[in-house]
């Protein structure tokens, strides 16, 4: 027997000749070539698919060769997909590996795209990413199974449009956000000081020079009724940062740590000291005297130098997880603080933190120890921050290797359209119960991603009308509708005046959809994803081509009266997890912004959610100035979700940013 | 490699300026947070023995060495198969067909991590190291754990008769699969695990508050305390304070009927000075910590008097051995206090100083348990450095989490007619011994026929796993024609899913086993893997 022959004996042995003759034909896109994505590639490669596209848009870290074993460390910073590819494809000639480095939501990754695959199979390591091919899998009507793990935790979940819930059907839990003046102010806690280093201070001194957004920030606590003079306070420091910002940045000032130093953990928190009404009921912070730390004179309070100074850990522990002394801190954060200023004199734009970048890691844990000792805070290990600032969760090859053998087991269901074999599975922490199992639940009629009726629309944008489109897609309908795209108004019953600008001009564009909404609510919203034309279609002919039959949407299903807490109940026994739960060891949790240009602390003014959208505002074109909302009534629309769009050239920012940490 | 990375001095260790860790410490940096260091040298210092360089055994292996094994070493005298190569991520295709299949797989798992240590022996089968002294010498001698994939019935049962008559030998971890159907199982006599990472809290002993803990709640004058402070008093002191002088008035007893216990938490209530202050809210939530009396747990104390049958697990013996006088010798007759709080209502300094209350008053106990234990290692004659202190604290630390596997030999089910006749009559077993039996009855039948192309009939196999069972006692119906069914299709198939699922959870028991940390399945657990099932017999 030839090996090619030989190959194949054991699959076909189980999956029988019919299914295993559909294996070579049939293509997967695997996203994620992480943890979960090499095990899972390594699976699909030998039970036999012929066609695999793999994405990816990371590099290999050496944090990753504990457990994804198709990278070696000479492979480190190059791109997962790529290595991931090779080293997989070497094992069977048989099998095309298309990788790609890339990000899963570029727009050229629309509807027809991913209807090029019988399967995708999710294998990412966050939140967003893992909503976003949900939504396009529902859209395309692709079956999806979707998984993730966490220590020796992990869950895998097969979904199919209308047969069984979507990815998005239970409300994922919102990241953990601390109110502007706790963080600025009045940290209590370790996190509060690592969350001010890392998303505040490393912004402040490293990132875009932005001055107003910490302006913003606090224009919008001060409307919350947060303390007037504090915040103006914090104006004050704010604006001060400039000087420290130009000296990190200048070649000749050697002294730039020193005056970083002396402004953040001494001037600024006598400003702060100065409001004496603030410390009336808490203990007020102390300045840091950087001479007195460095020759010995400097006692801080009462037990905490001593707290420093008295190793928890026996000498022989880990490196990283030694304690240090409030002088190691200044230290480190002078030493860390140069070796980043050193960055930007070489040509960094902007530097923000990264759990593996050692510079921004040892800054955050230095800067936050320092500010905690100030505050009397409990000071923390570089090991510790870097779980707490990194989100960090623990990941292991076993996981990962028993959930891929399950994803495959599940994905092979899928195809042979055994739908009754279909299970939700969960790998959980009891000896007795290694495996739980429940069926799968039907879609949440409320849900606003896979309760919408989906169709394609290709189209050149910069030709087709919205109004011509949204007329061409009701089709006889003579039924009143608004149109959004995301949480963008575009025209309602009794405001048409978009309806005359091309889709292009209303940065409706590829990959996005635009939502038909009934307004009377009766029938569910028609999602359009916009696709371009096909090669060969005629430059004479219409800029659009209607989905044929035109998409019938179906009669909304009423939400029941008081809504109960999750609109799902598990079936059986069986606890329901969410899946927060990532590959990779890294959780969405605490989103820290890649810019600091938006509000860096406080995202939960900007839910992720999905569209469905219950208050109306419109964007406004150039014309429309009078229409244009009042800064209270934006905030009011940004807490229900909505991000007010002051003009067209206004750009949505990218999504809320979750912070994409690991690998 | 490794060593070099670490072998910088205490001095520079706790001097030097940088505190970037090593490239080890960075690799192992997701599972260092799974188990520490101590979890991750137990791994280091392991030597493990497989037997077959089939499919699952080098997936078991990948995910053993990925995280940093020791050694291991594969036993095993197969030339690689056309099937084999595709089948097997381990080999090398085409190239290494024809060639020794465990060599092949060696040297490709090597490449996974260069810390790690591996060797083939190609050359002999487990059955010819049996057969000699020095062969079973070697084995019990050598290897931390032994792991045999479908390993042939008679050297199994002859391999699992000689790792079970010698209490001092590695643990054997048994796998059997057969197309979608599985099953492992540990023999060990005896396994200790003190960082079980149970989450069962400690408690934090409201109820027989040590005494500066009982002072200081007695001395916060609630009265006349500033309203920010008063909201940031933390619970425990204010349960502390109430409890006390509840007692005072009753006769020393804490609220019994429900009526009382009514009254106690009113009292906490109207000790507020605002509506909504939290830490009020907490102390009323966890009141029921002042009427559950703290005692030793049921799960600790059935430990005690536990018979110590295997040598590697002494020291846990002398610590249970500590922990049961100190239970029952030291007020308030109680585990040892841990210094672990759990999170709440507090300001810093106040949660600090709570801290700090637990903390001393830890040590003190530790320090009392410390001199029983010296006293029982002296009485019963062994070396006073045969437990260091690290693993004491960590005995005392986790000492309401603590557990004591009793093992049994491989196959001691299929002796003990009566647990089989429970198992099929149970309907939480029934399924779990259907395909415990459809694959005793293919490996008994194979071992039977001793042929190339293994092809048993549905007849064949039943008959084979009725003759298990004892007279009177029928198959469990549905769920075993279902396993059997599995087991006639595929007796033989090695199906790469079942091999990755399975290298998961058997390098997940054996690491479990190894760290001594977490508790490992106990008994057979079967998988099916069409219906996505797992249960343990």
């Amino acid at each position: 027997m030839s090996t090619a022959q030989g190959r194949g004996t054991h699959a076909k042995a189980i999956l029988g000749p019919e299914l295993y003759a559909k294996l070579e034909n049939t293509h997967v896109l695997l996203v994620g070539a992480g943890g979960i994505g090499c095990e899972l590639l390594k699976n699909i490669v030998l039970t036999g698919f012929g066609r695999i596209t793999l994405l990816d848009l990371d590099t290999i870290d050496l944090s990753n060769l504990n457990r994804q074993f198709l990278f070696r460390k000479k492979d480190v910073k190059q791109s997962k997909a790529l290595v991931a590819a090779q080293t997989a494809s070497a094992f069977n000639p048989n099998v095309k590996i298309t990788p790609i480095h890339d990000n899963i939501k570029e727009p050229q990754y629309d509807i027809p795209w991913f209807q090029q695959f019988d399967l995708v199979l999710n294998a990412l390591d966050n939140l967003d990413a893992r909503r976003h091919v949900n939504r396009m899998c529902m859209a395309g009507n692709v079956p999806l199974v979707e998984s993730g793990t966490a220590g020796y935790l992990g869950q895998v979940q097969p979904l199919l449009k209308d047969r069984t819930e979507c990815f998005d059907c239970i409300p994922k839990p919102t990241p953990k956000t601390f109110p502007v003046c706790t963080i600025r102010s009045t940290p209590s806690q370790p996190i509060h000081c690592i969350v001010w280093s890392k998303s505040y201070l490393m912004g402040q001194l490293f990132g875009e020079d932005e001055d107003a957004d910490a302006g913003g920030e606090l224009d919008a606590a001060e409307k919350e009724g947060e303390n007037a003079q504090e915040i103006d306070a914090l104006r004050k420091e704010a604006t001060a940062f400039k000087a420290v910002r130009d000296a990190l940045r200048s070649p000749t000032n050697q002294d730039a740590a020193h005056l970083v130093f002396q402004k953040v953990f001494n001037a600024d928190i006598k400003n702060l000291l100065s409001m004496s009404d603030m410390w009336k009921s808490r203990s007020p912070p102390i300045p840091l005297d950087f001479e007195g730390i460095m020759n010995g004179s400097f006692v801080l309070r009462q037990g905490a130098n001593a707290d420093a100074s008295t190793s928890k850990l026996p000498e022989a522990a880990l490196k990283d997880q030694r304690t240090l002394t409030l002088k190691d801190n200044v230290s480190l954060f002078i030493e860390s603080t140069n070796r980043l200023a050193d960055r930007l004199r070489n040509g960094e734009d902007t530097i923000s933190f990264d759990k593996d970048d050692d510079d921004t890691l040892d800054f955050v844990t230095a800067a936050s120890n320092l500010r905690s000792s100030a505050y009397g805070i409990e000071t923390k290990t570089r090991w510790e921050v870097k779980e707490m600032a990194g989100n960090i969760i623990p990941a292991i090859a076993t996981t990962n290797a028993i959930v891929s053998g399950l994803i495959v087991l599940q994905a092979l269901q899928l195809l042979r359209k055994s739908y009754d074999k279909l299970r939700n599975v969960h790998l959980q922490f009891k000896p007795a119960v290694p495996l739980s199992t429940i069926s799968l639940s039907l879609p949440n009629p409320q849900c606003g991603v896979c309760r919408d009726t989906y169709t394609v629309l290709r189209c050149d944008p910069a030709r087709a009308t919205l109004g011509e489109v949204v007329k061409g897609l009701l089709g006889e309908d003579e039924r009143e509708v608004s149109v959004y795209e995301g949480q963008r108004v575009l025209s309602d019953p009794d405001w048409d005046d978009n309806n005359e600008r091309t889709l292009e001009s209303l940065s409706v564009t590829r990959g996005k959809f635009l939502a038909i909404v009934d307004e009377d609510g009766e029938l569910t919203t028609l999602s359009v994803g916009i696709a371009l034309l096909p090669d060969d279609h005629p430059a004479d002919a219409p800029p659009f081509i209607l989905p044929s039959p035109l998409p019938q949407p179906a009669r909304r299903v009423k939400p029941p009266p008081p809504a109960p807490e999750t609109p799902h109940k598990a079936n059986g026994n069986g606890k329901r997890l969410l899946p927060v739960e990532l590959d990779d060891g890294v959780i969405d949790m605490a989103p820290t912004p890649k810019k600091p240009k938006r509000n860096g602390l406080a995202p939960a003014s900007v839910p992720n959610g999905p569209v469905s959208v219950g208050t109306k505002r419109k964007a406004t074109g150039r014309e429309g100035e009078e229409d244009k909302s009042s800064p209270s009534k934006k905030r009011r629309l940004e807490e229900e979700g909505l991000v007010v769009m002051d003009g067209v050239d206004d750009k949505l920012e990218e999504e809320p940013d979750f912070i994409l940490i690991d690998d | 490699m490794a060593a070099t990375n670490d072998s910088q001095t205490i001095e520079e260790a706790t001097t030097g300026m940088e505190s970037a860790p090593d490239q080890k410490t960075r690799r192992y940096d997701r599972q260092l947070r799974l188990w520490a260091k101590s979890g991750q040298a137990a791994l280091e210092s392991t030597h493990i023995l497989v037997l077959s360089s089939s499919s699952t055994s080098t997936s078991v292996l990948k995910n053993l060495v990925l995280p940093g094994i020791g050694q291991f070493t594969i036993l095993d005298r197969t030339i690689t198969s056309p099937s084999d190569a595709g089948n097997n991520f381990f080999l090398e295709g085409q190239d290494s067909v024809g060639k020794p299949r465990a060599e092949e797989a060696v040297r490709l798992l090597l490449e996974l991590n260069d810390g790690v240590k591996g060797h083939s022996i190609v050359n002999k089968d487990v059955k010819e190291v049996l057969g000699t002294e020095d062969g079973v010498e070697w084995l019990k001698g050598t290897f931390s754990l032994v792991i045999a994939h479908n390993l042939e019935k008679g050297a199994l049962d002859q391999l699992s008769d000689v790792l079970w008559k010698d209490a001092k030998s590695p643990p054997l971890v048994v796998i059997r699969s057969a197309g979608f159907l599985a099953e492992v199982f540990i023999q060990f006599h005896e396994h200790a695990v003190i960082d079980s990472h149970l989450d069962t809290t400690p408690s934090l002993r409201i109820d027989k508050p040590f005494p500066a803990l009982l002072k200081h709640s007695l001395e916060i004058d609630f009265e006349n305390m500033d309203v920010t402070d008063h909201g940031h008093v933390p619970y425990v002191y204010i349960l502390v304070r109430v409890l006390e002088e509840w007692k005072q008035a009753h006769g020393g007893n804490p609220p019994k009927t429900s009526d009382e216990k009514k009254e106690f938490k009113a009292i906490i209530s109207k000790m507020r000075k605002k509506a909504d202050e939290e830490n009020f809210e907490e102390a009323e939530a966890q009141a029921f910590k002042c009427w559950s009396s703290t005692v030793v747990p049921y799960d600790i104390k059935s430990l005690f008097g536990a018979e110590n049958v295997a040598p590697h697990t002494k020291p846990f013996h002398l610590l249970l051995k500590a922990l049961e006088v100190y239970t029952t010798t030291v007020e308030p007759y109680t585990l040892p206090l841990s210094a672990t709080l759990p999170d709440m209502k507090a300001s810093t300094g106040q949660y600090v100083e709570i801290q700090r209350l637990y903390k001393d008053r830890a040590v003190e106990e530790r320090d009392t348990f410390k001199a029983i234990l010296d006293k029982i290692i002296a009485e019963q004659g062994e070396d006073a450095s045969l437990i260091d202190d690290e693993v004491i604290d960590d005995f005392v630390k986790n000492s309401h989490i603590l557990r004591l596997l009793k093992g049994k030999k491989w196959g001691a089910l299929d002796q003990d007619k009566e647990k089989l006749a429970e198992a099929a009559a149970s309907e939480e077993s029934s399924k779990q011994l259907g395909i415990h039996l459809a694959l005793s009855a293919l490996s008994s039948l194979q071992a039977k026929r001793q042929e190339a192309e293994f092809a048993p009939t549905l007849e064949e196999l039943t008959a084979e796993a009725k003759a298990i069972l004892p007279e009177g006692v029928e198959l469990p119906d549905e769920h075993f024609d279902n396993a059997i069914g599995e087991a006639a299709r595929s007796p033989t198939a090695d199906l790469p899913n079942t091999a990755a699922f399975l290298g998961g959870v058997v390098a997940q028991e054996t690491i479990k086993m190894i760290t001594k940390q977490y508790v490992p399945i106990d008994g057979y657990c079967t998988i099916d893997l069409v219906e996505t099932w797992s249960g343990v017999l």
